[in-house]
């Protein structure tokens, strides 16, 4: 016999996993921002600053769906506000 | 193998819905409120995918023309910002599920399959905002490489962007108002 918060917790659980897939998205942004700055890098080795600066400056703004992916699956998993 | 086989000559979903009627409705969609709030985030996928080709191409781009790295950062940053409310949609859709989602005490009125299937379908109808991030960083990189080489073009190539950005917007706010629709003005709840 299971309970419902029990029930709640299974759902809860595989949410949280399946919030964790948008991850996806940002390991292949950065990535391409990584491949494109490296590129940039070995045309132009004098340009790394400048070409660093901006990937990373990107890069960080594609990191904020992962986060927003990862808050919600911490809620789910510590804060769980269903139970 | 012929297990699973038997087994699945054996699925029922009478029995399985049977299975559900042990728990409280309100648990029930609780529970898919769980879930569902998982499926929301799943939007995120594209807003990064977006958002990283961006800064990919405007590194590129920067490299290019070192002296115009200002003009390059600023379309980057503008062009990612609009990618970025594909994320936030898909954010807000998942807190209002979680905090807030309405169906929770509808349990006694309306049967909970309706109930459970809306959370879930609120969740799956934000996945729709995937499409709108990819495609507006891929708008920020291009508007990035574009000032990169023509400076002096700043302004059209901002305007043009932005106003191409707005289109791809569209669908993202469809999927946010299906997924609203779905929870505050439910049509299979009278």
């Amino acid at each position: 016999m299971i309970s419902g918060e029990e029930l709640i917790s299974a759902a809860s659980a595989l949410g949280a996993g399946a919030a964790m897939i948008a991850g996806i998205g940002a390991g292949i942004g950065q990535g391409f921002a990584a491949g494109k700055g490296a590129e940039a890098v070995g045309r132009q080795p004098e340009a790394q600053g400048v070409v660093i600066r901006t990937m990373l400056l990107g890069a960080a703004v594609a990191e904020t769906t992962g986060i927003y992916a990862l808050v919600i699956a911490l809620l789910l998993l510590f804060a769980n506000p269903l139970l | 193998m012929e297990e699973i086989w038997e087994f699945l000559q054996t699925f029922d979903l009478e029995v399985l819905l049977a299975w559900f009627e042990q728990f409280e409705p309100r648990e029930l969609v609780l529970a898919a409120s769980g879930l569902g709030a998982g499926i929301a985030m799943l939007a995120g996928l594209g807003p990064g995918i977006g958002m990283g080709v961006a800064a990919g191409m405007a590194a590129n781009a920067a490299g290019r023309a070192p002296r115009e790295v200002r003009g390059v950062t600023l379309v980057m940053l503008m062009g990612q910002a609009m990618a970025a409310t594909a994320g936030i949609f898909s954010l807000v859709m998942g807190l209002l599920i979680l905090y807030s989602n309405p169906l929770t005490e509808m349990g006694d009125a309306v049967s909970w399959t309706i109930l459970v299937a809306s959370t879930l379908g609120a969740g799956v109808a934000i996945i729709g905002a995937t499409g709108q991030g990819i495609g507006q960083g891929y708008a920020a990189g291009k508007g990035s490489e574009g000032v990169a080489a023509r400076p002096k073009w700043h302004s059209v190539i901002v305007r043009t962007m932005l106003l191409g950005q707005a289109v791809a917007q569209t669908t993202g706010i469809y999927a946010l108002i299906i997924g609203l629709l779905l929870l505050f003005a439910n049509p299979f709840i009278q």
